[in-house]
């Protein structure tokens, strides 16, 4: 079978035209789309990285920010182990919509799950919002806080590996289910069976 | 050999300085040895001698015959350089000849050209004359295709100058008028709806290199005739009779008239469009038609939206979505939303239709527009950019954006329908008479009904055509396990399974019918158990619909099947919360039902003597008291649950009972005293124990009686240092369950056993 030991569902979401696409492509294929067109739906990527030597499996949901596929999108919330919220530094609306994003978030996702706010487009010169704004922010919703640009490849790997990583050390302190290779299992949030338990058919 | 010799004197002055060290012979031992490895590579090397002087004479020998060669070839290359010169020669002549061919043919294009002009511009005078405007226009078509610039060049060399200017002007102004001409009368045959004529000037339009006009005009037309259509089925579905056989789609179906008269159209002309304006140029065509496509798509589900009452359903579905979090007890909040969920079903099989009819066509559009942009292209880059051009097309249309809005509500209201019927299917469970007694144990009708509404609305959201839409629903539908079916479960199992005696088959039976008004805890005894079957079979109903749903689904890239198939993963891992769910029950049942019977079952093991005479032990063997009497309780126990139970679960519940029974039985042996009789005895009666127990299940127990056994062993032996036969690096298999102070322990409740003799063991 596949040759893992994690697997993460990281989900992506945030204003249409915030850049969530060109992370995401910048991330598993090393390019910045030109003419990138909005996303359909949901768009679904896999990349694998290594990380202390353990090949962790990250299944990437690239969601459309369009308010005409929010009913397809909100459905992708529960089972994310990871939330990356994306707005576009410069772009003052886009930040402006956060709290609607942490309400959907509050809604619809688990309790348990990972979520990261991201300030994209630092590259352009004219940014609106300060970094200390977003770093506000996020502190005060108890998020992790990166700023990138896709375009010129700037925290991007960073990004997405240190939610590989800190994911990893969760699925170690058994805050998570840990998934063997052959029985891939994934369960966001449900109880974890015990090994120890009684009654598991065995034996 | 000096080698040798050097050696040795080499040895003579190391022996000296190594006997300074003590080491000589090692050293000396060391050299020998190197000497012996150097003689054998000298060796080796001599008879390698012969051989290379062979080599060296053959050598000698083919050396004449290389000069040979080589001049041979010199003279090979010199011919080669000659004929190729030659060959340069000839063909610059051919190449001259060549370009002073095309000249002459390009003369003679220019001669026909210039013969060809007087004639057009006589005969487009004549048939423009006679209204021939098939003739004229083709005679402008013929004018049009020479290359003009040239033409005047000639003109200005030629004597016969103002001849050639004459017709030229003569053409152009021909040109003029013919296509004010041709405007005109298309517009006179759109007016009076002569659809000969209109297609008649159609094809005239491209041969006076009015290509964008031609189609604009021709697209502006046919757009008219579908806004006539669609609003006569417009007026037609907002008339239908509510008992029409059709009514509750009648908006689909009208949405499905307007596409299917869309592709109608597209069919019958695209042919002559190709035919008249060359490929490539659908999607221009198409633009006035699709633009109409819009405004009578808008109209429709605007009517759509306001007859069905969506608004006030997806308001609705707000509502119930809002107030999701923990499950609504009882049956009023139920009520409330059962007539908006009555009136959902319909409704969500209408959109559903609608956006598969919308798919249909989008996927015909974007077939035929692809393979006329094929067709038209020149080059890849060409082809590549202009499918880009249609799908950009497609995507902006404000058709596209309104089904994906439609989707979008279907998708919400999906969601609303799912909840409701799924808690409704809750709230009014009942025990299913097909249970009774038959190899299932008893089962409630809830877990089939809801896997009946999720299977349901999966397939429904399938039917539409869209794979984001069918992803969502399954996600939503795995949500919706966890979320309302776990939860009412484990809800169910909390109340906990009323302990005391009871005939199950009979309040079972007296609940079904209603006959009897079961006491209150018999009721809850027959729901536990429904509930701790039902959370058996939910596991296998998970892995039935993701089957199921994984093969009926069509997909029709790689990347849609694994998008597919990660949320039917996410689907199928919702079983490991009905699992928890399972084994939280089965703890319960373990300590109402089973712990406090098997105690004092067990317990009566202490008033039974283990120290016994030979006489005692023989009458004692006859009978087995304690044991007989433990195994018919347990019967008893399990015949109680076999019927009620599902196989499942009525193995696991004998895995928990012999658990109990063993953690019991230990602690009693552990309290009792025993002569080697009495070891005996205890090692019979674990036996039956354990045969009784492992022929009781498909599954394996007899595990479980490790520990007891080794018990029964050490309180059976004859002497304490015989242990060493079990103990030990002699033990050979036998891996001990106990830890040696629980070996001293169990060898300390033999009163024939010193002590001191237990202290002295070396364990
Ligand atoms: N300068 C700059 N432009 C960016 C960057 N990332 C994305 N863009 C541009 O922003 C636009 C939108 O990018 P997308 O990735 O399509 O945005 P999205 O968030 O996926 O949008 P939706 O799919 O509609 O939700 C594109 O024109 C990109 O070229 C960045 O880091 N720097
Ligand atoms: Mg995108």
């Amino acid at each position: 079978m596949e040759d893992y030991k994690f697997l993460f569902k990281v989900v992506l979401v945030g204003n249409a035209g915030v850049g969530k696409t060109c992370l995401v492509r910048r991330f598993t294929q090393g390019l910045f789309p030109p003419g990138q067109g909005a996303t359909i739906g949901v768009d679904f990527m896999i990349k694998t990285v290594e990380i202390d030597n353990e090949k962790v499996k990250l299944q990437i949901w690239d969601t459309a920010g369009q308010e005409r596929f929010r009913s397809i999108t909100q459905s992708y919330y529960r089972s994310a182990h990871a939330l990356i919220l994306v707005y576009d530094i410069s772009c003052q609306p886009t930040f402006d919509c956060l709290p609607d994003w942490l309400r959907e978030i509050e809604e619809y996702a688990s309790n348990k799950v990972l979520r990261v706010l991201v300030g994209n487009k630092i590259d352009r010169e004219d940014r609106e919002i300060p970094t200390h704004v977003g770093e506000d922010f996020a502190q005060r919703h108890s998020m992790y806080y990166l700023e990138t640009s896709a375009k010129e490849a700037e925290n991007v790997e960073k990004l997405f590996m240190e939610i590989a990583a800190e994911l990893m050390e969760q699925a170690r302190s058994k805050e998570l289910p840990r998934y063997e290779n052959n029985s891939p299992t994934i369960n966001g949030r449900t109880t974890v069976i015990g090994d120890s338990n009684c009654c598991s058919r065995m034996s | 050999m000096t080698s040798t010799e050097r050696i040795q004197s080499t040895v003579l002055s190391l022996v000296e300085t190594v006997n300074i060290n003590g080491n000589m012979k090692e050293e000396y031992e060391k050299l020998a040895q190197e000497e012996e490895a150097v003689n054998l590579r000298l060796e080796s090397l001599f008879k390698r001698q012969c051989h290379i002087e062979g080599k060296l004479r053959g050598m000698t020998k083919v050396l004449p015959n290389l000069q040979i060669v080589h001049s041979d070839a010199q003279q090979l290359a010199e011919m080669i350089t000659f004929t190729s010169t030659l060959a340069e020669n000839v063909s610059a002549k051919v190449r001259q000849l060549d370009i002073a061919r095309s000249r002459a043919s390009d003369c003679q294009q220019r001669v026909h050209d210039l013969l060809d002009l007087q004639l057009c511009a006589e005969g487009v005078k004549a048939s423009l004359h006679s209204e021939d405007y098939e003739k004229a226009a083709a005679h402008v078509h013929r004018f049009l295709a020479m290359d003009q610039h040239l033409l005047e060049q000639t003109a200005d060399i030629a004597e016969d100058c103002t001849n050639v200017t004459n017709s030229f002007s003569l053409l152009q102004d021909a040109a003029s008028q013919l296509r004010s001409v041709v405007n005109l009368r298309f517009d006179e045959a759109v007016r009076a709806e002569d659809l000969a004529s209109v297609e008649r000037f159609f094809k005239l339009f491209p041969l006076l290199g009015l290509h964008d006009e031609g189609l604009e005009k021709f697209s502006n037309y046919l757009s008219t005739k579908i806004a006539d259509t669609a609003n006569g089925n417009l007026k037609t579905a907002l008339s239908t009779q509510a008992s029409d056989r059709r009514a509750n789609i009648i908006f689909a179906d009208t949405l499905t008239l307007l596409f299917e008269g869309i592709a109608r159209i597209i069919e019958i002309h695209q042919p002559l469009i190709e035919t008249y304006y060359g490929p490539g140029r659908l999607l221009r065509a198409l633009g006035p038609l699709l633009r109409e496509c819009d405004v009578q798509l808008r109209r429709i589900v605007a009517e759509l939206q306001r007859c069905r009452r969506l608004e006030a359903l997806a308001q609705a579905a707000r509502a119930a979505q809002a107030g999701a979090g923990p499950r609504a007890e009882g049956e009023e909040a139920q009520e409330g939303a059962g007539g908006e969920v009555r009136q959902l079903d319909p409704a969500l099989g209408e959109l559903a239709i609608a956006h598969a009819r919308y798919a249909l066509f989008e996927r015909f559009l974007r077939r035929r527009l692809a393979a006329d942009a094929d067709a038209g292209a020149a080059t890849d880059a060409d082809r590549r950019a202009r499918l880009l051009e249609v799908d950009a097309a497609l995507a902006r249309g404000d058709t596209c954006r309104r089904m994906q809005e439609l989707l979008s509500t279907y998708l919400g209201l999906e969601r609303l329908f799912m909840v409701q019927s799924v808690r409704k299917a809750i709230a009014l469970d009942a025990l299913d008479d097909a249970g009774a007694g038959a190899a299932g144990g008893l089962c409630s009708s809830a877990v089939d009904d809801v896997f009946f509404i999720l299977r349901k609305c999966i397939r429904r959201a399938a039917s539409s055509g869209s794979l984001d839409g069918t992803c969502a629903v399954i996600n939503n539908a795995g949500a919706l396990l966890e979320e309302e079916l776990c939860s009412a479960l484990r809800a169910r199992l909390r109340q906990g399974y009323p302990s005391g005696y009871l005939d199950l088959t009979q309040a079972y039976n007296s609940v079904l019918a209603g006959r009897l008004q079961p006491t209150d805890s018999e009721q809850q005894r027959v729901l536990f158990l429904a509930a701790l079957n039902n959370a058996d079979s939910a596991s296998e109903y998970v892995e039935t619909l993701v089957k199921q749903v994984s093969d009926e689904i069509p997909v029709s890239t790689p990347m849609e099947r694994s998008k597919l198939d990660s949320c039917l993963h996410g689907l199928s891992s919702s079983t490991s919360g009905i699992k928890s769910v399972l084994d939280y029950g089965i703890q319960q049942l373990r300590a109402s039902a089973v712990k406090p019977r098997v105690g004092p079952w067990v317990d009566s093991f202490q008033s039974v003597s283990h120290q016994l005479s030979e006489d005692e032990f023989t009458a004692y063997e006859a009978d087995q008291p304690f044991v007989q009497t433990l195994v018919r309780n347990l019967h008893g126990l399990l015949e109680n649950f076999k019927e009620s139970l599902t196989p499942g679960n009525y193995d696991t519940l004998v895995t928990i009972l012999t658990e109990e029974v063993t953690i019991h039985l230990e602690k009693a042996v552990f309290k009792t005293s025993f002569n080697r009789l009495g070891g005996l005895v205890l090692d019979k009666e674990v036996r039956a124990l354990a045969s009784f127990l492992t022929s009781s299940t498909s599954w394996s127990v007899r595990d479980k009686f490790a520990r007891l056994t080794q018990m029964a062993t050490l309180l059976n032996l004859e002497k304490v240092t015989e242990i060493s036969d079990y103990w030990g690096s002699s033990t050979g298999p036998l891996t001990w369950r106990l830890t040696p102070s629980e070996i001293r322990q169990v060898l300390a409740l033999r009163v024939d056993f010193r002590s001191d003799d237990i202290k002295r063991l070396k364990l």
